[in-house]
């Protein structure tokens, strides 16, 4: 079923590049990498995609939910102070939505919480599972922070966390159930998730290559984007359909055949109504890894042939994970409406398995219609497509 | 939010019951006492966690009473702290035997394991998502789920379940058992005539008596989708509360007649 576009009236992001939106432009901009060692201390070597410096306080009654996911937040909803008034005068706060997704939720205060309840047989004094960790805990944070009172959730399907809520506010706003969302996520570093990954011996030591023929895996990193997704505003970019699949394949292994990945791309161009050939360009889930960047690359090839120009951003700024989806997201959106895409760091050489076409430097051009690509374990796939506001 | 959605069935795990109709009766059954998670072939089930193979059991159940093509409904997993006791194995790896962590432990962390899983186990390349909203997370659940139906017009199985939070984490007296509950909701052009409806979400305050659960099953962040189970097995009408005042009062309405 096909449905009109929806306007997204604000974006902000936070991450390895620079802690608002105007600060990760200039970086991918510039092609300079976010990637440096780890401030965690663990034992082996990687590099990571940390946000840099101290994160502000929250306000004081906020104070007992403080922890980095959080502090993220409330940078990002900072970023979005204007077009949050104009979202908030639009719209009654019992039908403004708040829809994140995050794979860590508190799993970085839940881990030293731990740590010391090994070590002392109790928890700390001030941890609290519900104000830490739990997903309520970041909903209560942004519900307060901006004033949005409709439906809350946490969307937590691992690497596709962040980009489904863009499905699900679309669909709340198409059946008249909200009339705006916040959209978005956050994720933190962890050692948890730094360690499991090495376990699965996906992490590279060196920064990530996606697409690359000398790729060795993927880095971590954090941070966070939120969108704002109404029924009618001003619109930066337009939400125009959201594609969704799984593999049924394997728990965290990518379906080789990528048929997954290319029906989530071709439910996105179904429910948008618009073919194939109008795409301009796609930001690729492209972690790094060996399997997923040769599937994605040929169930992107097969779909919209070999000119279209694809790129990875994990290079930049590390797998964001939960917050992956609806950074890519974003970041999709900066080439709608400055005319540019980032070069793809690191990919040259570009693996010759690798059959799509991988923008290897910052390219220019008119791009009118893109998509963004999160895949996750659980075979879980995302495509979001965007078009330029008209 | 005032358009209704048909309910093609309900499904439920209960811990120590073979089914809901035995849970309500009180006809305990030993054989029962944890999930089995059938549904999984053995090889993943064998990794599965506690909280998977009762999602497992209930969604089996809704499926066997709804008539619903696994291979092909859209899915809605509601937990709301997930796998916590995964995740609680991985830091006793990490902090105490400082070993490397095992990778299908770590991959089996993540909040939508189970709807990994399953959509695995039954072939669907079809919808799925996980989600969580602490004590409102049957009502978000199902909120995402009645989207689904009137935006896509098709059926979708909302899936909520949590088990025991790990001790360490909720001291005290303030932990809950086990329990997953599950609806098959339709659009209303195919839903059957003797099967009730739901009204989408709202706030109420006169609200049906909830489902007399042991206090430790009452405090289960999703025994409010096994409240809705209850009236819809009962043929109940009016309000079901859907968080026990725990959360922020959402609350759905049942209807047994035709819209």
């Amino acid at each position: 079923m096909t449905s009109p576009p929806l306007p997204i009236t604000g974006f902000a992001l936070c991450n390895a590049l620079g802690r608002t939106r105007g600060a990760v432009r200039d970086a991918l901009y510039d092609g300079r990498c976010g990637l440096s060692p780890s401030p965690i201390e663990l034992p082996f070597e990687t590099v990571v995609g940390a946000v840099r410096g101290d994160l502000p306080e929250l306000p004081a009654a906020l104070a007992p939910w403080s922890t980095r996911t959080a502090r993220i937040a409330a940078l990002l909803l900072d970023d979005l102070r204007a077009p949050l008034e104009a979202l908030r005068g639009r719209w009654r706060p019992g039908r403004i939505a708040v829809l994140l997704g995050t794979s860590t939720a508190g799993a970085d205060v839940t881990e030293n919480a731990y740590r010391h309840f090994l070590a002392h047989g109790a928890l700390p004094r001030d941890y609290d599972l519900f104000r830490h960790h739990s997903y309520g805990a970041i909903l209560h944070v942004v519900r307060v922070l901006s004033g949005a009172e409709g439906p809350a959730w946490v969307t937590s399907t691992a690497c596709t966390s962040s980009a489904k809520p863009l499905a699900s506010a679309k669909r709340l706003i198409d059946a008249g159930m909200i009339d705006a969302a916040i959209v978005g996520g956050i994720d933190t570093l962890c050692r948890m998730t730094l360690q499991g990954f090495r376990s699965l011996e996906a992490l590279s030591p060196e920064p990530a290559r996606p697409f690359s023929a000398e790729r060795r895996g993927l880095n971590i990193g954090e941070g966070g984007a939120f969108l704002l997704v109404e029924r009618e505003g001003d619109p930066m970019a337009l939400l125009e359909a959201v594609g969704e699949s799984s593999d049924a394949h394997h728990i965290s292994a990518p379906d080789p055949a990528g048929i997954g990945a290319r029906l989530a791309m071709e439910r996105a161009l179904l429910q948008a109504g618009v073919p194939a050939s109008s795409l301009d360009h796609v930001n690729a889930h492209g972690t790094g890894t060996r399997l997923n960047d040769v599937s994605e690359a040929a169930a992107i090839e097969a779909l919209f042939g070999r000119d279209v120009p694809v790129v990875s951003t994990k290079g930049y700024t590390g797998h964001l994970l939960g917050a992956a989806g609806a950074t890519e997201a974003a970041i999709a959106i900066l080439a709608l409406r400055e005319g540019w895409i980032p070069a793809s760091l690191g990919a040259l050489p570009v693996d010759p398995k690798v059959t799509a076409r991988i923008a290897t430097e910052r390219t220019h051009g008119s791009f009118r219609r893109v998509l963004s690509n999160s895949f996750a374990f659980g075979g879980n796939n995302v495509s979001v497509l965007l078009g330029a506001a008209r | 939010m005032s358009e209704r959605v048909g309910v093609a069935g309900w499904g439920v795990f209960v811990p120590g019951f073979a089914s809901l109709a035995d849970w309500l009766a009180t006809r305990p059954s030993a054989a029962h006492m944890k999930p089995e998670g059938t549904l999984v072939p053995l090889r993943e089930r064998r990794r599965a966690s506690l909280l998977s193979r009762a999602f497992a059991d209930a969604f089996a159940d809704v499926v066997a009473k709804s008539g619903l093509d696994p291979s092909q409904v859209a899915t809605v997993f509601g937990s709301a702290l997930g796998e916590a006791s995964t995740m609680i194995g991985l830091l006793d790896q990490m902090w105490q035997e400082q070993t490397a962590l095992s990778p299908m432990k770590f991959a089996t962390s993540v909040h939508n394991t189970a709807s990994g899983m399953i959509s695995i186990a039954t072939g669907n390349r079809g919808f799925t998502t996980s989600l969580g909203a602490d004590y409102d997370t049957p009502a978000m659940g199902l909120l995402e789920g009645i989207g689904i139906v009137q935006r896509e017009g098709r059926p979708v199985i909302v899936c909520c379940g949590d088990e025991g939070p790990p001790g360490d984490l909720v001291p005290g007296d303030n932990g809950w058992s086990l329990v997953c509950a599950a609806v098959a909701l339709c659009p209303l052009d195919g839903a059957r005539r003797d099967r009730p409806q739901l009204s989408s979400l709202e706030m109420a305050s006169a609200t049906l008596p909830p489902a007399p659960t042991s206090p430790s099953l009452g405090r289960n962040p999703n025994v409010g989708l096994l409240d809705l189970v209850v009236a819809l097995e009962r043929g109940s009408e009016g309000v079901v509360r859907l968080d026990r005042g725990a959360g922020r009062g959402y609350s759905v309405r049942v209807h047994s007649e035709r819209a």
